[in-house]
């Protein structure tokens, strides 16, 4: 599946049902937490389809004459990743030698807004939703990041999956050294 | 002006800790080093027609560089004569005038002043418009499809600035079809000064084994012996110091070394290899296939292999923004230039695996002269310096190994010519300090 590289409502959305949309926010949210918690691999394992694709687009600054979408440009992504280079980054961090997480950093996600509604393929949920991203390191070393994300959830097995996820981050310029860590 | 004789000592393997803290050395570094030399401001394809424009800095000066309608291309600061307003916010894009938001004042693709709202009216006529043009970059060259700009009309041309780097860089500009540079470019801060990441870039093949022994080990490439520094040949590179204060590392047969999926790119070097050969040459055929770690003085950085492109752009001492495009050979296949901007995400970008690393010790590295006392130390990049020398066939000082610190040297000793003031015919005629030493 294509991301998307802009976020949108679409024309004429089909909102989920009550207990869908309760089934969706606890995904989200208890996803935040297994992140929160650094069990990447877990996620990885658990909480992903295989075809995932993870996407977080530059976004240049236009004039709004300039109708030219966000990633439009291939050259243009912070992230662009499938499940394998999400497992290269995972084990990048599994292998104890990244000085710059040990002492841990804290890292802690915060969601809201969030709104769900069927997707054009059968069973699949397009959920949108914001985040704040709070990073604290070293001694006094913190950033906030800001955005808003719109996930492809599959039902697989009974079990809700993310399929897609495109992140927009609320910064031209990444007001942090680096978004190394899972949005 | 600060009597800076003192800064950098032993031939530019001594470093004044207090050049990447005090504010009165960096307010000296922006008036000799960024009001003077040569900064790279764009590639020519990002701005192909006319009124196709982008938005940049020099040092911490705004800047619009612009395509003119006769295809050439012009620089100007961002900032309106009348109240100094900043007048293009867009990173880029194509127009006919820039228009302040303030007072309306209308200037063209060249930075001339065009229209007055009431000009009649209100200032009778009497403004002098050629007086209040955008104030304009002095000097703006391209060398094969990289342009560059600076604020000094004394400045030697841009192809004698670049010097020894230049015959260097044809390795991979002079292509059949040459390079572009995809983007728009990832931009990030770092609360570091400026030189440290230009240090890292230029000369620091010693921090690879270490700091990056976690992503070297997790993208399983040929370089992963080096995790740990647990091997190291001297034989696998060399440095090149310029004069000039430009330099570079290469790890020979490396340049696909930390690809993912080397195949595609490794095919592509293969099939060039003999072009390349026959255009420029034995050795450069072999630094085509080698990985760089290059420094362009004083703040342009790139990795040929690896293929990133950055910018360290001073926000102050302790303080920049990184900005990171991927550079491609315009002949490449559509889905490898794609692999190559894959690479350059997962490894140098904003959130890439390498570029982690680094940034958390560029920032240590600043932040630790923030002490009184510390600040009163100094550093030391003597690595190599008793091995280093000249070559028989390649310009330039010639550091044996990767892991050396030659060509960090040369940027500081440029670094100290510029600022102690002395003028580019003064600088010029400094004499070269490679010692008289052949190293091959």
């Amino acid at each position: 599946m294509n991301a998307p590289t802009q976020i949108k409502t679409p024309a004429n959305p089909r909102y989920v049902d009550r207990d869908t949309l309760f089934e969706v926010e606890r995904f989200l949210i208890r996803e935040a937490r297994m992140l929160d918690e650094e069990r990447f691999r877990e996620w990885w394992q658990t909480q992903l389809t295989e075809d995932i694709h993870y996407v977080l687009p530059v976004r240049e600054i236009r004039m709004r004459a300039n109708k030219q979408p966000i990633g439009s440009n291939p050259g243009a992504f912070v992230f662009n990743d499938n499940y394998g280079m999400l497992d290269m980054r995972i084990r990048r961090l599994e292998t104890g030698l990244v000085w710059m997480e040990d002492p841990q950093n804290y890292i802690r996600r915060f969601i809201s807004n969030i709104d769900a509604a069927w997707a054009d393929v059968d069973g699949e949920v397009d959920a949108w939703s914001n985040f704040i991203v709070y990073r604290n390191r070293r001694q006094r070393d913190e950033t906030v990041v800001w955005g808003t994300k719109q996930c492809r959830l599959r039902k697989v097995d009974g079990q809700w999956k993310l399929a897609g996820r495109t992140i927009l981050v609320d910064q031209r310029v990444v007001l942090d050294k680096n978004l190394y860590f899972f949005l | 002006m600060k009597d800076v004789s003192k800064l950098i000592l032993e031939d530019g393997a001594v470093q004044d800790r207090r050049i990447y803290w005090d504010q009165d050395i960096y307010e000296q570094e922006l008036e000799q080093i960024f009001a003077r030399a040569w900064q790279f401001l764009a590639h020519e394809g990002q701005i192909p027609n006319a009124g196709d424009f982008l938005t940049t800095r020099m040092g911490e000066d705004n800047v619009i560089v612009a395509r003119q309608p006769d295809g050439t291309i012009k620089a100007f600061i961002n900032s309106c004569p009348h109240r100094g307003n900043v007048v293009c916010h867009a990173d880029t894009g194509n127009a006919k005038a820039f228009t302040c938001a303030y007072h309306g004042w209308a200037f063209g693709l060249d930075g001339a002043l065009a229209t007055v709202p009431l000009e009649h009216d209100a200032y009778y006529d009497a403004i002098e418009r050629p007086r209040y043009a955008m104030h304009p970059v002095a000097k703006v060259e391209s060398y094969k499809g990289l342009v560059f700009g600076t604020f000094d009309a004394r400045a030697p041309s841009l192809r004698d600035y670049l010097g020894d780097m230049a015959w260097y860089m044809d390795t991979f500009l002079d292509v059949p079809g040459g390079i572009e540079l995809l983007g728009p470019p990832m931009k990030s801060i770092l609360n570091c000064n400026w030189k440290v990441p230009v240090e890292n870039f230029i000369a620091d093949g010693y921090h690879v084994g270490w700091a990056h022994a976690a992503a070297l080990k997790a993208i399983e490439s040929p370089l992963s012996p080096l995790a740990g520094n647990q091997a190291y040949d001297v034989n696998t590179g060399l440095q090149v110091a310029t004069r000039g204060g430009h330099g570079f590392g290469v790890i020979w047969d490396a340049a696909a070394a930390i690809h993912p999926e080397g195949g595609a790119f490794r095919d592509w070097l293969a099939k060039r290899t003999p072009i390349i050969r026959e255009r420029l040459g034995e050795w450069r055929s072999r630094f085509y296939n080698g990985h760089w770690d290059a420094s362009i003085f004083p703040n342009c950085s790139f990795l040929y292999g690896t293929n990133t492109w950055k910018l360290w752009l001073p926000m102050g001492p302790h303080n920049i923004e990184v900005w990171t495009w991927t550079l491609v050979e315009k002949d490449m296949p559509a889905e490898l230039k794609q692999m190559m901007v894959a690479t350059n995400m997962m490894t140098f970008g904003t959130a890439g695996m390498l570029e982690t690393d680094d940034g958390e010790n560029m920032e240590q590295c600043t932040g630790s002269n923030r002490g009184w006392v510390t600040r009163r130390g100094k550093l030391y990049s003597g690595m190599g310096q008793v091995r280093e020398g000249r070559h028989p066939e390649l310009p330039g000082i010639i550091g044996k190994g990767i892991v050396c610190e030659t060509s960090n040297r040369g940027f500081y000793r440029r670094w100290a010519e510029l600022m102690s003031g002395r003028s580019w015919e003064e600088v010029a005629r400094e004499p070269r300090s490679a010692p008289n030493r052949e190293v091959a």
